[in-house]
């Protein structure tokens, strides 16, 4: 191509007009965002937000690239945008995140408080996860509930009762291990060790850290009675190979036909229902059981935050809005999820999608006692750490691998309190 | 007659090619310029993570928030940490256990593999791929072996009436696990080894062995006297490689056993991994990470100087 000096001119002034005043010509403004989540443990949710995706960069002009990571993945992924202030503008954030990466993530109060005056107050673990410090740091989008999931056909064969505390699942699990059907509780470090550790101990009237977040209180009779509840349970109702589970290997062992009863969200019904396994058919839920203390479950809440150095904030939020503030297209999300993705505002609680399979029924009754790790405690870099280093998922192990209950609980105490005072 | 004066004949100017060829000819200049781009790399992805790492350990550093230097608190911490002690031992039985297996084993596949064998080309390929296979990989296809529902190791030793069922639980108990990921660390270690020291092997001159035959001595004493004092040089150099290497070991124990059963296989990198990143404590993380290095330095300059000694 010629270059005449009037094209010379003419381009090089323009380029000095846009450097000086910093502003990309209209152009090549199309504006554009990037949005980084996990893997979903229901594959058609990530298919759909694609398909959703879509439909918002032709509803809305801003292009939008979804990118999808491994769970385990995350911190590392998050840490390092963090450290070098680059990346994507949307995260999707698991469970307390929003409080590790609080001072990096923008205020998104004014996006709650929309959907909030449309769908109903958040629940409660969302709100644990999400508000720091009087503030929105995400927006509250699904939770994965942990309920009880037992082989129904197992059950009836053997006339056993469906438990509805912790105790009765001792008395039925004698039973289970005697046929060949153990009880499925891991105890080992991973997360849902602590998702159903959890739950056992608040029902116990147990806990870690109070709600000053400062003292430990796991050394109490109350915990030494969930140690000792353990202990019975690992030697009459369950196997030694609980010691060495991954997050996956209840569900495998209730899908192949081993576990009779395990406590973990629908995902191991909805695998096994999709891939047409023989035990399908036989799986159901019941409600989280119940203890001294009451009932009191555990949660994986999510939810959207975009990062403070995000050069696209407003389309952002344009997004948030597009996905869970337009009901129809939450709605079409969370069906797509097959209950594994269940949705975090009050209003909406009794969704159409607890009605799409009656194994499902169940489900409805959750969700009254929700609670993020480390609760009664506000969540914090501490609570994080000692949560993350397994230190309940370990005493739990040390003591049905044969310390004493007293020394298990010491220790952990011991333990915990370092954490505290570093 | 007048005398003139003759002319003087002009010079060409050396053009900015032949100048640079004359500059490039000196070795002064080469040499820097050859090793310029080699030092911009490790300028860049050593010594600046390297320097980062040791002013996070250094500090109080969280995720995302000003942290400022707290000197070597985090390592006087660390002693404090239950967890910690127990990496800090695991490190040791886990590296000592796997290179002293390295070792014999490798000496004897190298040995094995110099041999006459039909298909040599093919065998001392194969033997390479443990290392070849991404190891994240390769320790899946382990951990399903493992694994407590679908064990092929327990399927195979109770078929074979070794133990009763159900069989070990491989990674649910401490002195399993550790075996479980010492065993995987062999399995993908030794490949390097063997070839390492195959090449030695090969260039052991065959004369002495010959001069060793006519002086009467047997296989045994001919390994001993001839191969390996032979071979001390390239054994010192494998394995103070695979000590480093063997030490700062990630993938297989995070893939295998994520550290437990009760942090009993949790090593500096994956302890580290949890700590700096899951919880967002990066000074504390860094600092876990770090603590070896005083040790492994020392390792490396005796190493070091030992094989320098060999050679001169």
């Amino acid at each position: 191509m010629e270059v005449t000096r009037r094209k010379f001119v003419t381009a090089t002034a323009g380029l000095a007009g846009i450097l000086a005043a910093r502003v990309p010509p209209a152009r090549g403004q199309q504006r554009e965002i990037s949005y980084l989540c996990w893997n979903n443990f229901a594959p058609a949710s990530d298919k759909k937000l694609a398909e959703i995706g879509q439909r918002f960069t032709k509803d809305t002009g801003i292009k939008i690239k979804i990118d999808h990571i491994a769970a385990p993945q995350q911190p590392a992924k998050y840490a390092s945008e963090v450290q070098v202030q680059a990346g994507h503008d949307l995260v999707e954030m698991r469970m307390h995140f929003p409080w590790l990466y609080e001072p990096q993530l923008i205020d998104v109060s004014d996006l709650v408080g929309e959907l909030e005056k449309k769908y109903g107050k958040a629940i409660s673990s969302a709100r644990e996860a999400a508000y720091v410090h009087n503030a929105w740091r995400a927006v509250p989008q699904y939770h994965a509930q942990f309920v009880c999931c037992y082989r129904e056909d197992l059950f009836k064969k053997a006339g056993l009762k469906v438990p509805d505390t912790w105790e009765d699942l001792y008395t039925v699990g004698k039973e289970l291990k005697k046929m060949g059907n153990p009880v499925g509780i891991p105890i080992s470090q991973n997360y849902d060790t602590l998702s159903t550790g959890y739950a056992i101990l608040w029902s116990h009237g147990a806990m870690e850290i109070d709600k000053d977040g400062k003292t430990v209180r796991i050394n109490s009779p109350q915990t030494a009675t969930v140690v000792e509840w353990y202990k019975k349970m690992y030697r009459d109702c369950m196997e030694p190979e609980v010691l060495s589970w991954t997050d996956a290997s209840n569900n495998e062992s209730l899908q192949q036909g081993k576990a009779g009863w395990i406590h973990n969200p629908v995902s191991a019904y909805i695998v096994a229902r999709d891939r047409k396994l023989v035990t399908a058919d036989g799986i159901n839920h019941h409600r989280t059981l119940a203890g001294p203390a009451g009932r009191h479950e555990t949660d994986a809440p999510r939810s959207i935050g975009i990062w403070k150095f995000s050069k696209n904030v407003e389309p952002a939020k344009e997004w948030i809005r597009y996905l869970l503030g337009k009901k129809e297209v939450y709605d079409e999300y969370i069906m797509s999820g097959s209950a594994f993705n269940l949705p975090v505002y009050t209003n909406m609680q009794d969704h159409a999608v607890l009605k799409t399979d009656p194994k499902y029924v169940n489900l409805k009754n959750e969700g009254a006692q929700y609670h993020t790790y480390g609760w009664p405690a506000p969540p914090s870099d501490k609570v994080q750490l000692i949560t993350n280093s397994f230190i309940m998922a370990n005493m739990f192990a040390k003591a049905v691998t044969g310390t004493s209950t007293k020394e298990a609980v010491a220790w952990a105490e011991g333990e915990m309190k370092k954490v505290m005072v570093a | 007659m007048a005398i003139g004066t003759l002319p003087v004949p002009a010079v060409a100017r050396p053009t900015w090619r032949t100048r640079m060829h004359e500059w490039l000819d000196r070795e002064q200049n080469l040499g820097p310029l050859f090793i310029t781009p080699a030092l911009i790399l490790i300028l860049l992805l050593v010594a600046y993570p390297f320097c980062m790492a040791l002013y996070f350990s250094l500090s109080n550093a969280f995720i995302g928030r000003p942290s400022h230097l707290i000197g070597i608190r985090n390592f006087v911490n660390l002693w404090q940490s239950d967890a910690f002690r127990q990496t800090f031992q695991n490190a040791f039985v886990f590296t000592g256990a796997a290179v002293a297996a390295k070792v014999v084993l490798g000496i004897s596949l190298a040995l094995l593999l110099n041999q006459q064998l039909w298909f040599k080309r093919l065998i001392r390929g194969a033997v390479l791929l443990p290392w070849v296979i991404p190891t994240a990989l390769s320790t899946l296809g382990w951990w399903w072996m493992f694994n407590s529902l679908y064990s092929v190791v327990n399927w195979t030793l109770i078929a074979l009436g070794i133990v009763d069922p159900p069989g070990p639980n491989w990674l649910g108990q401490k002195y399993y696990a550790m075996t479980a990921v010492v065993l995987v660390n062999i399995w993908r270690g030794l490949p390097f080894f063997a070839i390492t020291i195959l090449a030695g092997l090969v260039a052991i001159p065959k004369e002495l062995y010959e001069a060793a035959q006519a002086d009467g001595a047997g296989p045994w004493a001919r390994f001993c006297y001839v191969t390996l004092p032979m071979l001390k040089g390239v054994l010192a150099i494998v394995i103070l490689f695979s000590t480093i290497f063997t030490f700062s070991e990630f993938n297989i124990v995070y893939v295998l056993t994520h550290g437990g059963p009760i942090n009993s296989t949790h090593l500096f990198a994956t302890l580290s991994r949890q700590v700096g990143l899951e919880s967002g404590r990066i000074g504390e993380g860094s600092a876990i990470s770090l603590y070896l290095f005083p040790v492994l330095m020392f390792v490396v300059y005796a190493q070091l100087r030992y094989v320098r000694k060999q050679v001169n």
